[in-house]
């Protein structure tokens, strides 16, 4: 037996959660031909089906682009600070398997030695509701980082469409159980499994001295929209936005691949070159990050290529490894 | 409170001194007694220093922890932050966050004989060290401290030079890249001092601070007379931005340097790869 929802019901269930105060975000079209995981305000906003993956990820709601610290102001010469609360309203999100997966990845740098309070808050807060892919397209890669299209890391729950409006709930913790309690029937429809993308590398063995770096990367034009978009990566900048007399201390997002991000005030910049700064990404992903906390920092969603201006993108960089070490195998 | 690790502490200056025409020393004291009394340091360590509307940057402690109740850092003036920095007066505030990172292996060097080698503003971090030593002078062997500029103008802690080369206990030299009217010391980069000490490089711990290229020659001397890697200490500089290890602006390799570091010998910094 399986439990069963229909499109009208999850639009119900939006729906109740709006009515409470609380927050839903999930996959809308923004402008014609343009999906995003946006924050909506009406449950017919929200998509289902019919789309491979949305155009960013779903980490901004976890680890917003520009989250306030907290405000300072200048009383004659003594400096008043008011400290920003994270925020503690309930959000459901709805998002495709490659986006939940890299919330438990990203738990480890958020909360290793010192935790992050802003991000632990909204992942207490937040119940993530996946939507098992049914189709792929050529930047996908799921399957070859060990996930997959119905991955249940980091779901409350996972939804299968069945076709005909229907879908199938599999609740994968108490609070997924939570959401969907009272809302799903009893079934003997269950999701057909779906294999996903073919595994399109291996992973190779990532070397750090390699003239794959430059050549894979010379292209690189250092626009950072891999890095927003990217469900794990996680860079931010520490800045005042105000004056002398008052204003705010914001985290906001920031990228390893932009050429400021390692620049001194004395001029001097460790990363000097764009294959440098490609080069740190992707060996922080497969090399560095796995190294210190466990998991790789990819989970195979394929939006860097699918954003990137220059046709570059994980894959492909992890392709060109891949070739670069098959011309060095002995005859 | 939720945002800890985020939220500055305010401090005071308590006292400005000009070293030379572009670097200040900042005495500052916590305004909270309270917070004055459980700020504990390592020479080596360092502290994100807010100038509010400018933002927040990383600084060495430059004053030793065994003068408690204050500290202080030298800073150049560089950029937008400590320009706002170098125009504040006594009296006025600044966000402090910290410590951070390693600090110096202070058991390490018990015992030991020291080296201190520094090129002009590389001079603050070993300064937090070398008073901590002369404070404990009874823990360590022989000190020895090399210090160099490129003009006599651009020394800093010049009270200090002095005393230190008057202190029973040190053996303190210093060198010019290029002299001044008045100036009757030594001329020459930093590795014409080694001629002036006798190096006991099986015995001794080198610490050596200073700009990227003074580095650079400093330490490949110090491994021509015979030091190992493991004993010739500096400290990275890297822009180190949220100071608990997550931001990634100061990730070199699989080392945070605001957390595996700033300290780090030779044989780590070889193995450390941009």
């Amino acid at each position: 037996m399986s439990r069963i929802i229909t499109e009208a019901g999850l639009r119900e269930l939006a729906e109740a959660w709006l009515r409470d105060g609380q927050a839903v975000a999930g996959p809308s079209e923004v402008k014609l031909g343009l999906i995003q995981y946006r924050p909506i305000t009406a449950a017919a906003r929200l998509l289902f089906d019919g789309f491979v993956h949305p155009a960013n990820s779903i980490k901004e709601f976890f680890f917003p682009r520009h989250e306030p610290l907290y405000r300072y102001r200048l009383e004659g010469s003594r400096v008043v600070l008011e400290d920003c609360e994270p925020p503690a309203v309930k959000q459901l999100v709805f998002a495709r398997p490659c986006d939940a997966a890299a919330l438990p990845v990203l738990d480890h740098v958020f909360n290793w030695d010192c935790a992050d309070e802003f991000y632990n808050r909204r992942r207490e807060a937040t119940t993530v509701v996946t939507l098992a892919c049914s189709r792929y397209d050529d930047e996908c890669f799921c399957t070859s980082v060990g996930l997959g299209p119905a991955a249940e890391q980091g779901a409350d729950a996972v939804l299968f469409a069945l076709g005909g409006g229907a879908f199938e709930v599999r609740p994968t913790t108490a609070k997924g159980d939570a959401a969907f309690a009272d809302r799903t029937e009893e079934s003997d429809r269950t999701a057909t499994p779906f294999a996903g993308p073919p595994r399109r590398v291996a992973l190779p063995r990532v070397e750090f001295d390699s003239p794959v770096w430059e050549d894979a990367t010379l292209e690189c034009l250092g626009c950072g929209a891999c890095a927003y978009t990217c469900p794990t990566c996680h860079c931010f900048d520490i800045v005042d936005e105000g004056n002398a007399a008052g204003g705010m201390r914001a985290k906001n997002w920031d990228s390893c691949q932009f050429s400021l991000f390692t620049l001194h005030a004395s001029g001097h910049n460790p990363r000097h070159a764009q294959p440098r700064r490609q080069r740190q990404r992707i060996y922080h992903k497969f090399h560095i990050y796995p190294e210190k906390f466990g998991p790789i920092l990819c989970t195979g969603c394929g939006n860097c290529a699918r954003q990137c201006p220059a046709g570059l993108g994980v894959l492909n960089v992890l392709k060109a490894i891949e070739a670069s070490h098959a011309e060095h195998l002995p005859a | 409170m939720n945002n800890d690790a985020f939220l500055p502490q305010i401090a005071r200056i308590d006292a400005v001194r000009d070293e030379t025409p572009d670097t200040k020393t900042f005495s500052l004291r916590f305004r909270e007694p309270d917070e004055a009394r459980a700020f504990r340091f390592l020479p080596g360590q360092f502290i994100e220093l807010s100038v509010f509307g400018y933002g927040e940057a990383p600084f060495c402690l430059a004053s030793s922890p065994t003068r408690s109740g204050m500290f202080e850092t030298t800073i150049r003036r560089t950029g937008k932050l400590t320009d706002a920095l170098h125009r504040l007066e006594c009296g006025e505030e600044v966000g402090i966050r910290g410590p951070f990172g390693n600090g110096f292996d202070m058991e390490g060097a018990r015992g030991k004989d020291l080296l201190f080698v520094a090129g002009g503003i590389g001079l603050p971090p070993l300064r937090s060290l070398i008073w901590n030593v002369l404070d404990e002078r009874a823990g360590f062997r022989n000190v020895t401290i090399l210090y160099s500029a490129r003009t006599p103008a651009d020394l800093v802690y010049k009270d200090e030079l002095d005393e230190w080369a008057r202190t029973s206990g040190v053996e303190f030299h210093m060198t010019v890249d290029r002299g001044a009217p008045g100036w009757s010391g030594n001329v020459g980069m930093v590795p014409v001092l080694f001629t002036k000490t006798a190096l006991r490089p099986e015995s001794t711990i080198a610490y050596v601070c200073g700009p990227p290229i003074m580095i650079k020659f400093v330490v490949q001397d110090l491994f021509m007379r015979g030091f190992r890697e493991e004993s010739v200490i500096s400290t990275l500089e890297r822009m180190m931005q949220c100071g608990i290890g997550k931001c990634n602006h100061c990730a070199i390799g699989h080392r945070y340097v605001c957390r595996d570091g700033p300290v780090f010998n030779f044989r780590q910094i070889r193995e450390l790869v941009e």
